[in-house]
């Protein structure tokens, strides 16, 4: 007997969607966080511990100890963590873990909002540029037009700031954004007049923010922790304070936090019927409910998938094609910093305000592309760690001084490059680790295609230029090297598809093996577009869990 | 020595925190505003070394014995004895790996750690034990509003 409608497993981006949707049509829903819910003075302002810069830890889960990965070392830019045989031992916080967060809201709790709508072009790559070899690059089995209406609800329901008008790279919207554009920071006018020295696009960065009190939440009130950190006047729109919390006035919804889903239940004849989950005190439950949803994020989830062999699946349910787990992808960062003659930085945040779109695609002998933006305000400690000139002095008086006179004249720009899909690049599962609860962790290995990293490159020398063109005196930075990538901007491990033999759901995010398992979050991206992708993640949440109500 | 760095006691001996002082002072010295250890990076790192870099401790404390005997071997005084422009010049040659003595840990790597360290604490936010006040983002201009 099914005690709930819905069990939806995680309350994060996709998570807080499918509660809210299915809540609101009547069903019960039991929604399940491993992680705890933050409180703004929980999030904190440690600017060596946050999600932003982890140095010694962070802020918003998972918790630091009893919650290990393992990656080949070859799938890591430089060696961190423990040795383990072949193997690297990693910790939440450590780069190559691949982590975004865990608690209520997962990384919407501590993001900076920036809501993308990806391009028509970026759900049809393979008909756009070709299959590169060795790559799994597919089209998406949907299209723009099917997704416009979910990212028009999402911009309206969540909450989102812009101007439609400058969307010059998308097809016209049928309804503006809900709340202007947040006010520009001085340097965003200067980088704007580079861009129109360059003739290149010059669009207002569309944010999950309120610019005007909105859904009975204050206005941004422009602090310099955005990113990173949790909103003091709780402006920032995530899924702790959107849809978690309408799902749960409902009445429909319960959410239990600090439980960990260790695998899904099943019928004699292999059929989902719930999952075993184990909470706080260690104690191991089993519930049952007509229709599961996976929302765990693209490692979590796959690694959910894959610890849930039975009789009829034993590789794993959903992984009949051997397909569960690979295809990990995030985003390539090919960051410029510039020194500017003149102060840039008037302490107005969050910062990241005037990007352009003019690379995304169209890029001659280059495969995708993706958009370049400026940046939220950089702390002085991610300065001195992240943006330090290479050549400046790093002690002595000369390098108190450095730091005296430009950091407020030092801005980069960057923005997230379109990953070419490798099938090699894939989670899977180490036995031999386990987590906390006893369950065996997620494995990373492999590395993106090596057309990212060509990319990314054509793209870093487009972010010097228009650094130049802002009135840089000094550029510097590199592009990054191939690695294995995923981190905040996971996606793609369980990918969408008609074929079963080489996609994990089909066009309507359902497991192709199951009746009433869908998945919910980043990892049925085919592909993961040149753009941060919560808005993505969140319209096709959106749409999945449509799809769920009218099918029901 | 102000109280939050008494606990320094238990971490270092009187003359280890002397040199460290000297250290950290040399890494980022006193202008119109505070050194690093007016400002608190001696308690950032007693933190540390005390949490996060609690394995790190034997290396500072050996890398620190190095330096002493470093300092001896070419002025012929412990590194707190020395002026600021002639540990400077030591650091500068340690930093090239350019020592006299026989160091038992990577002298130039070692002080790029110790480095790293001492910018942590003072451009890191007060809550970590250094950056007193908030003294070393109005030096650079970081304001923090709301
Ligand atoms: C600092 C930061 C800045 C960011 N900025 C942006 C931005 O500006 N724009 C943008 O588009 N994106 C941004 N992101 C990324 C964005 O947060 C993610 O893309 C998004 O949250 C992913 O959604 P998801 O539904 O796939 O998974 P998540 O939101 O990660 O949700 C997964 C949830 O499931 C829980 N979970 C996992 N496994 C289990 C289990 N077995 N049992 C119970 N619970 C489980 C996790 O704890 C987590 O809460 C940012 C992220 C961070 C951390």
């Amino acid at each position: 007997m099914s005690e709930y409608d819905a069990i939806v497993v995680g309350a994060g981006a996709g998570g807080g969607v499918a509660a809210a949707v299915l809540t609101a049509a009547g069903k019960s829903v039991l929604l399940l966080e491993r992680g705890r819910a933050l409180s703004f003075a929980a999030v904190g302002r440690d600017h060596l511990r946050n999600q932003r810069m982890p140095v010694y830890g962070h802020n918003a889960g998972p918790d630091i100890d009893g919650n290990p990965r393992t990656i080949d070392a070859s799938s890591l830019p430089r060696l961190v963590g423990e040795a383990l045989g072949d193997k690297r031992l990693l910790k939440p916080h450590q780069p190559g873990y691949q982590n975004n967060a865990a608690c209520v809201g997962s990384g919407t709790r501590v993001y900076a909002g920036q809501a993308w709508r990806f391009m028509p072009q970026d759900f049809r790559m393979a008909s756009e540029y070709g299959v590169p070899a060795g790559s799994s690059l597919a089209d998406w089995p949907l299209s723009y037009e099917d997704l416009a209406p979910y990212y028009e609800k999402v911009e309206w329901e969540i909450g989102i700031c812009g101007d439609h008008r400058g969307m010059t790279h998308l097809p016209a919207y049928k309804k503006p954004y809900p709340m202007p554009a947040l006010p520009l920071p001085y340097k965003s006018t200067v980088h704007k007049s580079g861009l129109q020295r360059l003739g290149w696009q010059a669009l207002r960065v569309p944010r999950l923010i309120n610019s005007q009190p909105y859904n009975g939440r204050q206005a941004c009130i422009n602090c310099q922790h955005c990113v990173g950190f949790a909103c003091p006047a709780d402006a920032k729109n995530g899924s702790h304070n959107t849809t978690v919390p309408r799902a749960l006035s409902s009445g429909n919804c319960t959410l239990l936090t600090e439980v960990m889903v260790e695998k899904l239940a099943v019928s004699a004849g292999g059929a989902v019927t719930g999952v075993t989950f184990i909470d706080a005190e260690q104690k191991r439950r089993t519930i049952r409910a007509d229709v599961i949803v996976l929302s765990c994020g693209a490692v979590e989830t796959a690694r959910l998938l894959l610890n849930s062999a039975t009789a009829q699946e034993p590789a794993g349910i959903g992984n009949g094609g051997d397909q569960v787990g690979r295809n990990l992808q995030g985003h390539y960062y090919p960051s410029a910093v510039g020194l500017f003659p003149e102060t840039m930085f008037d302490g107005m945040g969050p910062g990241c305000s005037i990007a352009t779109c003019q690379f995304n695609h169209g890029n001659d002998g280059i495969i995708g592309g993706g958009f370049l933006g400026d940046e939220d305000i950089v702390t002085p400690i991610t300065l001195w760690k992240r943006f330090y000139p290479p050549d400046a002095p790093r002690w002595g008086s000369a390098a108190k001084r450095f730091m005296r006179e430009n950091y407020r004249r030092i801005n980069d720009v960057t923005g997230p490059v379109q990953e070419i899909p490798s099938p090699d690049a894939r989670v899977s599962i180490n036995p031999q680790v386990r987590d906390r609860y006893g369950i065996p962790v997620a494995h990373l290995s492999g590395a993106t295609h090596p057309e990212t990293v060509r990319t990314a490159r054509f793209m870093h020398q487009r972010a010097r230029e228009w650094l130049r063109a802002s009135g840089a005196i000094q550029v510097w930075g590199m592009p990054p090297p191939r690695y294995l990538s995923g981190g905040q901007h996971q996606a793609g491990t369980c990918r969408m598809g008609e074929d079963p033999t080489t996609s994990v759901v089909d066009p309507f995010c359902r497991v192709h093996s199951q009746e009433r398992l869908f998945i919910a979050d980043g990892s049925p991206h085919v592909t993961n577009g040149g753009f941060n992708p919560v808005e993505t993640i969140m319209a096709l949440a959106w749409r999945t869990a449509e799809t769920i109500v009218k099918t029901w | 020595m102000t109280p939050e760095s008494a606990g320094m006691n238990k971490l270092f001996d009187q003359a280890e925190l002397e040199c460290l002082r000297a250290l950290l002072d040399a890494i980022i010295p006193a202008d119109d505003f505070p050194s690093a250890w007016e400002a608190g990076v001696g308690d950032y790192l007693q933190r540390q070394l005390a949490g996060d870099l609690a394995k790190a401790l034997p290396d500072y404390r050996a890398w620190l014995a190095q330096l002493t005997a470093e300092a001896r071997a070419q002025y012929g005084r412990g590194f707190a004895q020395l002026r600021l422009s002639e540990r400077t010049g030591l650091l500068r040659r340690i930093e090239a790996d350019e020592v006299q003595t026989q160091w038992a840990i990577a002298p130039g790597g070692f002080f790029r750690e110790i480095v790293e360290a001492c910018a942590e604490g003072y451009y890191s936010d007060p809550g970590n034990g250094g950056n007193r006040d908030g003294i070393a983002w109005r030096m650079v201009g970081f304001e923090v509003t709301a």
